[in-house]
């Protein structure tokens, strides 16, 4: 036991002092993602608002819905959602993507992982400006409880990074995880309640999604959050914490006992 | 093992680095569940590198020279932590700036000024530290006005010069290089070596990977010559430099296969080393560090031979005898001082006569003490006259003795030691036993005459150690009780035991003179002040008092180790110490010698297979000699 803690006392010794690196790769990601653009960092909001307009759109005249603030709703469990699959897909290729990289240099190699995970977590603090327009544009009543979006925010944050840590270490030794994660994904996101409220399902489905969806957590407490009941506590932080905790501690153990392998297949 | 393992800067032990090598390229997996189901999932074990031993002290600069493909890139990936290896282990000591690819890490988009940043912090360096050092690395790299330009831009040159800069920015204690300064032009390669040069001065430990065998010479210490993963030869520099490009010059269809440290144990060596004493650890490390598989075979149950030194409460005691290095052979040293350091101690004996005390050599101190006197002449004028006493052929020791140093010095600081020694009066011992007794009439109390003199900081019992650190050890074995089954095991032997003892005696025993010791340890930190006492009169029955501690610079403990050696007539089953060098001896070595020399696989080294005095630094020289005409 004791030696378990000693070794993740000289982890987290190690993630200190490679600190200075993590916010270079994070910064370096955040400059180059709108370099020479035209906008810039102004696509970080108006691409989530383009998007949410489409699908307004499809969904209100294509299929009828019962679901007040619909663009409210569509938005913040599309924001939700997109951070989850940004992130996911990037970390993917964190390991094969800094192949050359890491032979030549001795970097702790989960930095890569998680540099990508963290911009990606900037770039949705910049699109919560689309939200917070969106809001004031359909007349939304902002409740105290908005800044308590930081909560499920960094229980996403810490699902994603045992998410993309697992993810990351089996693409390097199975590559086509990659293309196979496009289509989990896709899956994943019909059965989350984005565009649909979740009473829309039929009950057996919406039994399997409101409990085993972790997305589900995070996006529900999201909303409840932003614009919903004002309610400060609700179950679904309870549940979206521990499976967050959970992914975690899966997604780095899968990665810590593969990682010295890494170098034998990139 | 040794308290100076942490000593080193980088130290490598048995280690093996392994890479599975696909038959097929299987990174997807449908593949890998079709050769999973269909029992095809074969892995071919492909060593990169097979039991590296490396010790790299501090301040030591080492090349790694080798064809392509030896594993030089892979060892220098496995001491900057990059592969782990498979087997063994490796520790280092210090910070490590590796430049493996100048520029490795820039992003291309990113400008330069960003580059030095995230370079930097890749490895390992603070945002604070780089800006500190921006401008010198803009200097160095003599990129200022391109600094803001994204590096898809730049030259290779510039891209070199940059990664450089950023790399060596910092003053590491290690720094490793792998085939960089390859590129770049004269200008840039003068800069990178004068960095380089000036980082080696202040006491940085490099290890510097080229095919450059010119620049390995230039800048390195050492060398490690790698062949198909193994260490074909390690030592100085230009040994191996010259051993490497001599292996070159033949053409690739007639080169001999490096002779591989064998993984299945098939049992059967190289050479087989009988006696780990000074002479035969000294071969054995020649023998191993060319690459040969050796095992050393011990009577006693420690190593060393007469030489080992046992540590008692951080001093460092000499069991069989005061042992005093010095030399003027150079090679001899250098070697000695890369496997331990040895220190500057220099033995100013002391005699005690009737609780009188006198300096030894016989020098001005002494005469002084004797008769008075100040001047050389005066001591020169007093000496000659005595030696008048005696003229014509000696005939004993007596006449031999007052003949070259005079009576008064014969019989204060020579009688009563010699007939202690040998057991019988001067008058009755032959005249050749001195044939020379050295009279200094200058202030000098230093005992030898040699360019360099001391003693391991560590005990001679490490520097043996050292020497066997790449061959197999058995202790406790005696090889002349089963001399058949060891002689199968090896191709050759070299025997350093008694020589009359290799052929059971039988044209008779050689004889010797013994020592006894009597050791004793105080509660106090000095007993006589000086690390030899002879005590020249007869009526102290003890030869010498030797005090252990005075042999080490800064001795620390709070007891003192204090040995009497007492002579003892010589019989067979006591420790042979010095051999008996009169004519009947003598002759009969010679008959020895001659059934030595008609062995057809057994070399004969040492001070006991020779039946003679050695010196330590003589009988490391013939060891390196043997080897070298062995092993040529």
């Amino acid at each position: 036991m004791s030696a378990i803690i000693r070794r993740n006392k000289e982890r987290f010794k190690t993630l200190l002092r490679y600190r200075d690196l993590l916010s270079q790769l994070v910064a370096r990601d955040i400059k180059l993602k709108y370099r020479r653009s035209y906008l810039g960092y102004l696509w970080s909001v108006l691409s989530p608002l383009m998007v949410m307009v489409v699908m307004t759109v499809v969904f209100s005249t294509m299929f009828n819905h019962k679901t007040a603030n619909f663009p409210v709703y569509l938005l913040g469990g599309n924001l939700v959602f997109s951070f989850m699959r940004e992130s996911s897909s990037h970390a993917i290729t964190s390991i094969t993507g800094n192949a050359s990289l890491l032979k030549k240099v001795y970097v702790p190699k989960y930095i890569f992982t998680l540099s990508k995970v963290t911009s990606d977590l900037v770039n949705l603090f910049f699109s919560l400006g689309a939200l917070v327009i969106v809001m004031l544009a359909t007349g939304v009543s902002f409740h105290w409880t908005f800044f308590l979006i930081i909560v499920p925010i960094l229980e996403l944050y810490a699902f994603c990074v045992g998410l993309g840590m697992m993810l990351a270490a089996v693409a390097v030794f199975f590559r086509d995880v990659q293309y196979i994660w496009g289509v989990v994904l896709t899956a994943w996101m019909y059965l989350t309640p984005i565009f649909y409220p979740v009473e829309a399902l039929p009950d057996k489905l919406e039994w399997l999604v409101t409990r085993l969806n972790p997305m589900y957590y995070y996006v529900t407490v999201f909303r409840d959050y932003t614009w919903g009941s004002g309610v400060a506590w609700t179950g679904n932080i309870l549940r979206g914490g521990l499976i967050a905790a959970l992914m975690l501690l899966i997604g780095t153990a899968v990665f810590a006992r593969t990682k010295d392998r890494f170098i034998l297949h990139i | 093992m040794n308290q100076d393992s942490t000593k080193y800067a980088i130290e490598v032990k048995n280690a093996t680095v392994r890479f599975n090598m696909a038959s097929e390229k299987v990174d997807n997996l449908k593949e890998y569940m079709v050769r999973l189901a269909t029992h095809r999932l074969m892995f071919q074990e492909f060593l990169a590198l097979k039991n590296i031993n490396l010790q790299i002290r501090p301040g030591e600069a080492w090349g790694l020279v080798g064809a392509n493909g030896a594993g030089k890139s892979t060892l220098l990936k496995l001491i900057c932590g990059i592969l782990t290896p498979y087997k063994g282990s490796v520790s280092i000591n210090g910070s490590i700036a590796p430049l493996i690819e100048l520029g490795a890490g820039f992003d291309v988009d990113l400008t330069g000024g960003e580059n030095i940043f995230l370079n930097g912090a890749l490895l390992g360096h603070s945002k604070e530290f780089m800006q500190r050092h921006y401008d010198e690395i803009l200097e160095f790299s003599e990129l200022r006005n391109f600094i803001d330009v994204p590096v898809k831009n730049y030259s290779s040159g510039m891209k070199a010069r940059l990664g450089f800069a950023i790399a060596t920015v910092v003053k590491p204690s290690i720094l490793i290089v792998d085939e960089v300064l390859a590129v770049g032009d004269a200008a840039f390669q003068k800069k990178c070596t004068d960095r380089m040069d000036a980082m080696l001065s202040r006491g940085t430990t490099l290890l510097f990977v080229s095919h450059s065998v010119p620049q390995v010479r230039n800048l390195c210490t050492h060398a490690l010559w790698l062949d198909h993963g193994t260490p074909r030869m390690l030592g100085e520099v230009n040994e191996v430099c010259d051993a490497y490009e001599e292996f070159l010059r033949v053409p690739v269809s007639a080169r001999t296969a490096p002779a591989a440290p064998k993984h299945t144990d098939d049992g059967r060596y190289d050479y087989l080393v009988v006696g780990s004493g000074i002479s035969g650890a000294t071969f054995a490390y020649e023998a191993a560090r060319r690459g040969k598989k050796v095992l050393v075979l011990e009577r006693r149950d420690h190593v060393g031979g007469n030489c080992a030194t046992r540590e008692e409460q951080g001093i460092q005691v000499h069991r069989y005898g005061p042992h005093i290095f010095h030399t003027d052979d150079r090679p001899v040293w250098e070697l000695v001082n890369s496997l331990t350091p040895f220190n500057s101690f220099v033995n100013c004996p002391v005699a005690n006569f009737r609780g009188q005390l006198y300096n030894l050599p016989f020098n001005m101190n002494t005469f002084a003490r004797m008769w008075g006197v100040t001047s050389p002449q005066q001591a020169r004028d007093i000496i000659a006259a005595q030696q008048g006493e005696c003229s014509g052929e000696p005939r004993n020791l007596e006449q031999q003795a007052i003949r070259l140093v005079g009576r008064d010095i014969y019989e204060t600081l020579i009688k009563g030691y010699t007939e202690k020694q040998w057991g019988r009066p001067c008058t009755q011992l032959p005249p050749d036993i001195i044939r020379r007794l050295p009279v200094r009439y200058t202030y000098n109390n230093n005992y030898y005459n040699n360019r360099w003199q001391g003693v391991p900081e560590a005990g001679y019992t490490a520097l043996t150690e050292k020497m066997l650190q790449y061959c197999e050890v058995r202790l406790n074995t005696d090889y002349l009780a089963d001399k058949a089954r060891w002689d199968a095991l090896a191709d050759r032997v070299v025997y350093t035991g008694a020589l009359d003892a290799y052929f059971g005696s039988r044209l008779g025993s050689l004889e010797y003179r013994s020592l006894r010791f009597e050791e004793e340890t105080l509660p106090q930190t000095d007993y006589q002040g000086v690390a030899v006492m002879n005590f020249t009169d007869a009526e102290t029955p003890y030869t010498r008092v030797i005090e252990h501690r005075h042999f080490q610079e800064t001795c620390q403990s709070p007891v003192t180790v204090v040995t009497r050696e007492y002579p003892q007539a010589w019989r067979p089953g006591l420790e042979p110490y010095y051999a008996l060098g009169d004519a009947k001896n003598t002759a009969l070595c010679a008959e020895y010698a001659k059934l030595a020399a008609a062995e057809p696989k057994t070399l004969f080294l040492g001070r006991l297979a020779r039946y003679t005095y050695l010196d330590m630094d003589k009988a490391v020289r013939e060891a390196m000699d043997l080897a070298a005409r062995e092993l040529k």
